[in-house]
């Protein structure tokens, strides 16, 4: 308790910043521990760091038309959901191909948006919000609007879970059972395309995949039941957002004084090192049944 | 094999529409984006040029010539309203950063003003790496003819200055109009005594806003304000008001990094228990933050008032925007009422 007490600077609890992130940071750990889990059983983490990527499009292009980059990262990626659904193809060779000429394109009109935020409106951080993100410095009335967009991404995944995670590990059984895979789908597609917006929001667009399959990846390497990764790919996610956010916070008092190192670094540094974690619990666990085969 | 083939290139056929749907979709969107962007410089050139009364906008290639007059180059409209004070018909000036919606920070500069000041016979700029884009050019273009005056050098500011808005200080300009008389003197010695005379005019111009200092510092001195940006911060402190945001605040805003929450909930708490008589905010600068501590003023009733990082125009010569500036700045705290735009 003291321990935690010296951690937690003075102040901390009651400061409304603080506050945003801690909801923010909670909602976007909540919501993208299932559809992670479902985006590494599928294999698709590259896609998802895909859509981190279109998503600095439209941060940028909110920046330009002056409204929250909240919806520009939404617009972007609910546009890049779409052409990969139409473009989907079950060859995953095709399919990184395809995403990487997307992603390409992409960052290119990132950086002519970016260029136009300087040069032709009075946007000066853009840059560093979009692209790694401002925790600290989110409207407070953006909370509800992410909390609504939460609930909806949580109910479309946790609706779509069982029959696509049955599709990517057993396709033929769920063929037999008419599993019905591509309008399933457009369930998952939904929930990450608000996943990673949100991720966007709170640790910036080309970190935004950190979040997503960070402590998904972490969780299934420790635990093959999806119900289990599904909590403990939460718990990771919330333990690393609220820790950043703390880490930040005390930052503060770090050289270079009175400014403070970004929450963003601080999070994916907490998720890198909780991987490095789960990797070694994991080949513990492998030796151990290993040695109890051969024995 | 054949069934095989057609689906294949079904797939293929599917897969190139999702592509061309995204590549539309980005072009479209990049369009109207730059569309929107375009017809709001358009408007805001088209206002500059309607306020550069008397002033002759050289454009292109004009720089060097225009029968006789000396081509100067000021990095933004407040330093090229003063060189045109002082030089009138005997100069032809270009402000490079003159529109409002431009955060000169981060400007980046075209060819053309590379155009413009290889022509030019002399060059105003800020310094204090407000304006290096500047020295870079000039660096460019090598020439031992044309003359730069660096404000921030002629003020005689050690590099560490680390508040770069000098047009706030009341003593910047009266020292730049008469760096610039000696310049233009040098350049065509013919003119020298038109170019002291208007020297004379401009400090007699602002003459009502050294009285309205003078009124306000009377008024509220010691009176506590905030402020987004250290933008006016030279003419707060010239006024005898007490600027209680923590720098750190302020510099952070400017350099375009999010300040940390402890600075954040500092200027929340500023607001919200009426710590300050006045925020001011930067109007070229608008992000979530300032938007949202705009709003914040707002609801606790402490008035706003607009400062800028370049002349408004039209409308206004140096001399007269200061002394709206004073007086929005009283109203302020005076009445309570906000100044959103001069």
């Amino acid at each position: 308790m003291t321990v935690l007490a010296g951690l937690v600077a003075p102040g901390f609890l009651s400061s409304g910043p603080v506050r945003v992130a801690l909801a923010l940071g909670g909602i976007v750990s909540l919501v993208s521990a299932p559809v992670g889990v479902l985006t590494v059983v599928r294999r698709q983490s590259f896609a998802g760091h895909a859509l981190g990527d279109i998503g600095a499009t439209g941060g940028a292009g909110a920046f330009l038309l002056g409204v929250s980059a909240l919806w520009g990262f939404l617009a972007s990626s609910a546009i890049a959901v779409g052409a990969f659904h139409v473009a989907g193809s079950r060859e995953r060779r095709s399919r990184d191909i395809a995403t990487g000429i997307v992603l390409g394109a992409a960052l290119g009109v990132s950086a002519l948006f970016l260029y136009l935020d300087a040069n032709s409106t009075s946007t000066t951080g853009a840059t560093m919000t979009v692209l790694f993100g401002s925790l600290f410095v989110v409207p407070p009335g953006t909370v509800p609007l992410v909390a609504g967009l939460g609930a909806v991404a949580l109910v479309a995944v946790l609706v779509c879970f069982r029959p696509l995670l049955l599709a990517a590990v057993h396709p033929d059984v769920a063929a037999a059972r008419g599993v019905r895979v591509r309008r399933v789908e457009l369930g998952y597609l939904v929930a990450l395309a608000v996943a990673v917006a949100l991720s966007a929001m709170t640790i910036g667009a080309v970190l935004s995949t950190a979040l997503l399959v960070g402590p998904s990846g972490a969780a299934l390497r420790v635990t093959r039941r999806p119900g289990s990764a599904v909590a403990l790919a939460a718990a990771l996610g919330v333990v690393a957002t609220f820790a950043g956010v703390l880490l930040a916070y005390d930052s503060y008092a770090w050289p270079p004084a009175q400014h403070g190192w970004p929450a963003s670094f601080f999070v994916v540094v907490l998720l890198f090192v909780a991987d490095l974690a789960a990797g070694l619990l994991a080949g513990r666990g492998r030796r151990r049944s290993a040695r109890r085969r051969a024995g | 094999m054949r069934r095989a083939g057609g689906r294949w290139r079904r797939a293929a056929g599917v897969r190139s529409l999702g592509l061309a749907l995204v590549v539309v979709a980005m072009v479209a969107t990049a369009t109207a984006a730059a569309t929107a962007t375009a017809t709001a410089t358009a408007t805001a050139t088209a206002t500059a040029a309607a306020a550069a009364t008397g002033q002759r906008r050289s454009g292109g290639r004009g720089a060097g010539e225009g029968g006789g007059r000396i081509a100067v180059v000021a990095a933004e409209n407040e330093y090229g309203d003063v060189v045109a004070a002082v030089g009138g018909r005997a100069v032809s000036v270009t402000s490079v950063l003159r529109n409002p919606s431009v955060d000169p920070h981060t400007y980046e500069t075209s060819v053309r003003v590379a155009q413009q000041v290889a022509a030019a016979g002399l060059v105003v700029q800020n310094g204090l790496g407000y304006d290096s884009f500047l020295s870079r050019i000039e660096a460019a273009s090598p020439s031992r003819s044309r003359q730069v005056i660096d404000v921030a050098t002629l003020l005689h500011l050690p590099s560490s200055t680390r508040n770069p808005h000098l047009w706030y200080a009341p003593g910047t300009m009266p020292a730049v109009a008469a760096a610039v008389a000696r310049a233009l003197s040098h350049l065509d010695p013919g003119h020298a005594a038109l170019f002291r005379h208007n020297v004379a005019a401009f400090d007699a111009t602002l003459e009502p806003w050294r009285r309205a200092m003078a009124t306000l510092r009377h008024r509220f001195a010691g009176a506590p304000v905030a402020a987004t940006e250290p933008v006016a911060d030279d003419l707060v402190a010239a006024a005898g008001l007490r600027m209680v945001t923590p720098w750190a605040f302020q510099a952070d805003v400017m350099n375009g990094v999010d300040p940390s929450p402890q600075l954040v909930q500092a200027l929340q708490d500023e607001l919200t228990h009426h710590r300050v008589r006045a925020l001011l905010y930067n109007v070229q600068v608008t992000d979530p933050l300032t938007t949202s501590l705009l709003a914040l003023a707002r609801r606790s009733h402490v008035p706003t008032v607009a400062v800028y990082e370049t002349m408004p125009s039209p409308g206004f010569h140096y001399g007269s925007w200061m002394v709206a500036e004073t007086h929005a700045l009283e109203v302020a705290i005076a009445n309570g009422r906000s100044t959103g735009h001069l």
